[in-house]
């Protein structure tokens, strides 16, 4: 039917030309740098304050209903916003909408005053205490303590140095522990071809260009991709949000503490010593096995960051009767941000952190 | 399913051929030689030059940014002594 075909094509091109004058506008717009994403935006509170290290409490405008409160630890090398990156979009809302309690801990931007800061400092000084404070705050004797990445390292670590520390439950999410099962600088790092002072710069950390770079090689034409996606969906006013936010925060990184990072490439890199069970921290060894609380292993089967041969070996080294899987058909950040993670991820670990958990009074 | 125009399946397409050898070349050992003798060198040289531009503005009795970073040590280590002592008084 000629006359329908017509309609058709008018249509296509008033989309397209629409689409074009959007393009234009919101190319302008990225290109002058005029709209940066907000990111971070859940209303919250500091309470409690170590250092550069801060532990937030996230305010629950809707009603909180259920204890014990959730402790995320983040990593050490990027910037926790990841988990609320923008409304709608927001790892942090997602929990709080289920009637948690959620804080954060937040270990700030390391400069040269922390640059000896070891995992010790991490584990042992900072966790416990906020841990302490999160508990003090809600009122509560335990907590459900819930690892991102690197955050996840730690919390095994300082739930394995202090397995009196009042953790009732454990998540960890895309957290490597076999170390042998990563690739790029890791691997590099893992053979002896990089020496961990080679990557140190003046202030005696890891720089952000490094650990980003490092990123960046484990997928080099990622970011060719990323930008053929923003051109495509450069007309659409809630895509270019969503990707200034991510792209924000990809190119986001904070330095590492140069004495924690040396150990972790001695300890978990080149020795592999959370498989082998050898770590050994201050004069006391590292036992994973002396964690019995329940604990989430959440794996992305896409992750090129933390592969799933990097994480899969934990559930055989905790000492937890319930250690749970979940597996999903995600990347590294998939799992926290975006709709698989809205979907899926966190759907799972809440109603996994609310079966182990209890109503609070009154609901 | 939401068309794909014709240059984004070009780009898949190329980008389908090119990722995998361009990450397995990342992931070789020569590359991996490279970058290792890549930031060695970077760091030589970047120290090089500051040691240069320093000598060249003492000359005209101006700090230089080495100087700077000589203060910024010396109040970390100030702080990292804080820090210490502050510990070392709650135990």
């Amino acid at each position: 039917m000629p006359s329908l075909a017509a309609s058709d094509l008018r249509e296509r091109v008033e989309r397209d030309v629409r689409r074009a004058l959007l393009r234009g506008r919101n190319g302008l717009r990225y290109a002058a740098g005029t709209s940066r994403a907000k990111v971070g935006q859940t209303p919250k509170d500091v309470v409690w304050r170590r250092h550069k290290a801060e532990l937030w409490r996230y305010r629950n405008e809707a009603e909180v209903r259920f204890t014990p409160p959730v402790v995320v630890v983040h990593s050490l090398v990027s910037r926790s916003y990841v988990l609320d990156l923008h409304p709608g979009n927001s790892a942090i809302a997602f929990l709080l909408g289920q009637g948690l309690d959620v804080f954060l801990l937040d270990w700030g931007v390391a400069d040269e005053a922390d640059s000896g800061n070891t995992l010790e400092t991490y584990v042992d000084e900072y966790l416990p205490a906020a841990i302490a404070t999160a508990c003090e705050a809600a009122g509560t004797e335990e907590v459900t303590l819930l690892g991102y990445c690197f955050g996840g390292v730690l919390a095994l670590i300082g739930l394995a140095r202090h397995p009196e520390l009042p953790v009732r439950n454990l998540v960890l999410m895309a957290t490597p522990v076999d170390f042998a099962g990563m690739s790029g600088v890791t691997a590099l790092a893992r053979e002896g071809r990089l020496d961990p002072d080679d990557v140190l710069d003046d202030t005696g950390n890891v720089p952000p260009e490094a650990v980003e770079g490092a990123f960046r090689l484990l997928k080099p034409t990622a970011e060719a991709a990323q930008y053929a996606n923003l051109w495509q969906n450069l007309w659409n006013d809630a895509y270019i949000e969503g990707y200034q936010a991510m792209a924000q925060w990809t190119r986001d990184h904070v330095p590492f503490a140069g004495a924690a990072f040396r150990q972790t490439v001695e300890h978990l890199v080149r020795g592999n010593e959370l498989v082998t069970g050898d770590l050994v921290l201050s004069g006391r060894r590292v036992d994973l096995g002396v964690i019995t609380c329940p604990v989430l292993n959440v794996m992305a089967e896409k992750d090129h960051i933390v592969p799933l041969p990097a994480a899969e070996p934990l559930i055989r080294l905790v000492g937890s009767d319930e250690a749970d899987e979940l597996r999903l058909r995600a990347g590294h950040v998939g799992l926290v941000a975006g709709r698989s993670a809205a979907k899926v991820t966190l759907p799972g670990i809440a109603d996994w952190i609310k079966a182990d958990s209890e109503p609070t009074e009154g609901t | 399913m939401p068309e794909r125009p014709l240059w984004r399946q070009v780009f898949d397409a190329v980008d389908r051929r090119v990722a995998g050898p361009v990450e397995a070349g990342a992931r070789s050992d020569v590359f991996a030689d490279a970058l290792a003798l890549a930031w060695r060198v970077q760091r030589r040289l970047r120290r090089e030059a500051e040691r240069q531009s320093a000598r060249a503005l003492h000359l005209l009795n101006l700090p230089a940014a080495a100087d700077v970073r000589r203060l910024s040590r010396q109040v970390a280590a100030l702080q990292r002594e804080v820090r210490e002592l502050s510990r070392e008084r709650e135990r």
